[in-house]
């Protein structure tokens, strides 16, 4: 094992949390940090794509820029039984196939379709309808997932909406007319 | 135990040991200490100081890798523990971990515990309703367990002495089967409890009650409670992280630092209870038994006076495990009772539901308790085909929910800006009393040990058919109070959850006036060895329905101020 080779396997063991100038990922190394799910980093990269399709970038940052796919791939690695787990990874394995093209070379607006589509797919029984329904579970997964990851984000807790560890005294009767919250616009 | 001769014998001797620094150790210690009484503190577990030992109490939402969640390994790993409420991730270290502490469960039994310095005082729900003497005679009404040996009376003056100092908020209702206490301001009930509370009166009168619950936050009189290094609550609700305000009382913020300063007391945190010493020529207790959790070497300790508290089943298994060839079936057991008359508190069963008016209001801000329904089902008389009753929770609340439908930049903006209001969440739980029987048992398994050598606890405790009627009851009461107040979509549910999960066990250990059938008497001392008390949930002769921890408070101090008093005949 020649030194950049192992440099970069450490690299993938702590997560990728070295940075490793000039590094080579292009042979989609399993990442080390997931170690139940087996992900590759093109997975990874597709996963992102699908959770900036959900919630994207504008005024406001999107998922990807907040780093929500790698807290998706934690809560499924860590939090998910097995069997979850397992339809989470068919899922997301047998999306490029349903998304027909390369799902990164879709406009926003073919991305978007295409996610929405496969949030409703239904399935039966026969090997093509139980992979539907992989899809379907691993679309609404992340979603759930990016909306939490993203909501509870750095970020947004503390420049968008910011969270207060001291809520304030308890009013029982407050007419919601008089709230004029100003609108935040993505 | 060939290190007994490191310290000499005079080193190791106190005026009085207390095992146990929860929440009834806690005050047992701080009353002996106040009261001049050189006094040590065991505590099998870690120290936990106030703030320095919070490692997640200012932590923002962001900081928890899962968010909250406990990973799936450690639940696995854990399933006891994993169904308490308050095992989240900012808490997981305040929990006993299923793995680390095995028993025995002859029945399903979720016996949740906390060993650290502080115990379960740093994870109660804080919850502090004064018993009456409704329920102090109701082992004597209804004929089950025997009569307790006090009545509210001798209780009320110590419920008033714990409730100054450990702070408790409540509002003055004037209920009889809930007596009033020595209260900082109440909370609020929101504008939904109050319309439930008047379609109450409306419909049943006088006879049942929803009140705002009493609860150990300090909630006005700063200037008191600083002396204290305590401030008032900011209602954060994050109580199971330790709080840094010392906002609700706890061991670790209040009782504990507070004996440190006068003086008298020496802590002894990671020292494993083994058993308590019987000198047969004194006839009398005459110390502790310790294993110290790291190094495993036992210890001896000496007093004049015991006082265990190591919370309730523990205390049991301690006496258990106290033989001598005056006591060879446990300290103090002449007549086979310990570990018997094993009870809890019954919260099996849950009601919720949603209304659909008052649309105009919601709630901003935090509060630290919600709604409490005292007892009303065989108070003055009996009425059911069922013994006693039962106490029950109630909120209310509304929140604004983000739309999460869609996707791309419609999604994110309804996200950014929540605009949903649903209807007014309404929901309900029971808390029953359960009538303590010979069967529910608690004793020490012949066989197995834990890491330290101690026999594992066997518990062997279920419902009865009392029980069932009761969540019955419950269900239909609830069900037709929700109907009769307007409220929609009630679902009710009884999740069948085993016997412990409630963290209100209690007895074995039961008080009563004759030796013949209790362990305890009036002062909570053994009849048999008078110098050792029981002043925790070990010494409940019946459960009630309140919440028992600002009980066992009155107990521990009202036995501390015996216990010196006795000692200057």
């Amino acid at each position: 094992m020649n030194r950049r080779h192992a440099l970069r396997h450490i690299a993938l063991i702590s997560g990728g949390l070295a940075l490793i100038p000039s590094c080579d990922f292009s042979s989609d190394d399993i990442l080390a940090a997931y170690q139940k799910l087996k992900v590759k980093s093109s997975e990874k990269e597709l996963l992102g794509a699908i959770s900036n399709t959900i919630i994207p970038a504008g005024e406001i940052k999107g998922a990807l820029e907040l780093a929500v796919p790698d807290f998706i791939l934690v809560m499924v690695n860590d939090c998910m039984e097995e069997e979850s787990q397992s339809r989470f990874m068919k899922g997301l394995r047998a999306f490029p196939e349903f998304a027909g093209k390369e799902f990164d070379q879709l406009s926003p607006k073919e991305k978007e379709a295409k996610v929405k589509e496969g949030l409703m797919l239904e399935g039966d029984d026969t090997e093509e309808g139980k992979v539907k329904q992989d899809i379907q579970y691993f679309l609404n997964t992340t979603k759930r997932l990016t909306i939490q990851g993203y909501m509870a984000s750095e970020y947004i807790q503390t420049e968008i909406i910011p969270y207060s560890l001291i809520p304030g005294e308890y009013n029982g009767a407050v007419l919601i007319s008089d709230f004029q919250k100003p609108r935040i616009n993505g | 135990m060939a290190n007994l001769n490191i310290k000499s014998k005079q080193e190791r001797t106190y005026q009085a040991i207390v095992i146990g620094s929860g929440i009834s150790g806690g005050w047992a210690a701080k009353e002996l200490c106040d009261l001049g009484v050189k006094t040590l503190m065991l505590e099998r577990g870690r120290n936990v100081e106030h703030i320095k030992d919070y490692p997640t109490t200012n932590m923002l939402p962001y900081e928890f890798e899962h968010r909250g969640q406990v990973p799936e390994d450690i639940k696995k790993e854990n399933p006891v523990v994993s169904r308490c409420y308050a095992f989240r991730e900012d808490a997981i270290h305040f929990f006993v971990k299923d793995t680390e502490h095995p028993y025995v469960q002859e029945k399903p039994f979720d016996w949740i515990r906390g060993y650290q310095v502080g115990g379960k005082s740093l994870l109660w729900a804080r919850q502090v309703q004064r018993w009456s003497d409704f329920d102090f005679e109701g082992p004597a009404r209804d004929g089950f367990a025997v009569d307790w040996p006090i009545r509210y009376k001798d209780l009320a003056p110590w419920y008033s002495h714990v409730e100054k100092f450990a702070g408790v908020s409540g509002n003055r209702d004037g209920l009889d089967t809930l007596p009033d206490g020595e209260f900082l301001p109440g909370y609020e009930l929101n504008v939904m409890e109050k319309y439930f509370q008047e379609q109450l009166k409306k419909h049943y009168g006088g006879d049942r009650h929803m009140i705002s619950a009493r609860c150990a936050h300090i909630h006005g009189n700063a200037d008191f409670f600083a002396q204290q290094g305590r401030a008032l609550c900011q209602n954060r609700n994050l109580c199971q992280r330790g709080c840094p305000f010392g906002g609700y009382f706890s061991s670790n913020s209040s009782t504990i630092p507070w004996a440190l300063k006068t003086g008298n007391l020496t802590l002894r945190p990671e020292a494993v209870v083994h058993s308590i010493i019987y000198d047969e020529e004194k006839g009398k207790a005459s110390g502790v038994r310790i294993i110290d959790r790291l190094t495993k070497e036992m210890e001896e300790f000496y007093a004049d006076v015991i006082f265990l508290n190591a919370a309730a089943l523990n205390s049991n298994l301690i006496l258990m495990n106290s033989t001598s060839s005056r006591f060879p079936n446990g300290l103090g057991n002449d007549n086979g009772l310990l570990g018997k008359y094993v009870a809890f508190h019954n919260y099996r069963a849950g009601v919720s539901g949603e209304f659909e008016g008052l649309e105009e209001y919601t709630t901003t801000g935090g509060r630290p308790t919600s709604g409490y329904f005292p007892r009303f089902r065989n108070v003055y008389k009996q009425e059911t085909d069922f013994l006693r009753g039962y106490a029950a929770g109630f909120s209310a609340g509304r929140g604004v929910r983000p739309n999460t439908e869609g996707l791309g930049m419609d999604l994110k903006n309804s996200l950014l800006n929540p605009d949903q209001y649903g209807p007014w969440y309404v929901g309900s739980h029971m808390m029953g009393e359960t009538i303590p029987k010979e069967s529910n048992y608690v004793a020490l398994d012949p066989n197995l040990k834990d890491e330290w050598g101690m026999p594992q606890l066997k518990i062997s405790v279920e419902y009865d058919d009392n029980d069932e009627k009761m969540v019955k009851d419950y269900l239909e009461q609830m069900t037709e109070m929700f109907e009769k107040a307007g409220v929609t979509n009630i679902r009710t549910r009884d999740d069948h959850r085993a016997p412990g999960l409630d963290i209100h066990e209690m007895g074995g250990v039961r008080m009563g006036k004759d030796p013949k059938t209790s362990l305890l008497n009036a002062h909570h001392q053994l009849h048999a060895v008078p110098n050792v008390y029981v002043t925790d949930g070990a010494s409940m002769t019946s459960t009630s329905t309140q919440n028992p921890s600002l009980t066992y408070m009155a107990f521990a101090a009202r036995a501390a101020h015996h216990a010196v008093a006795e000692s200057k005949k």
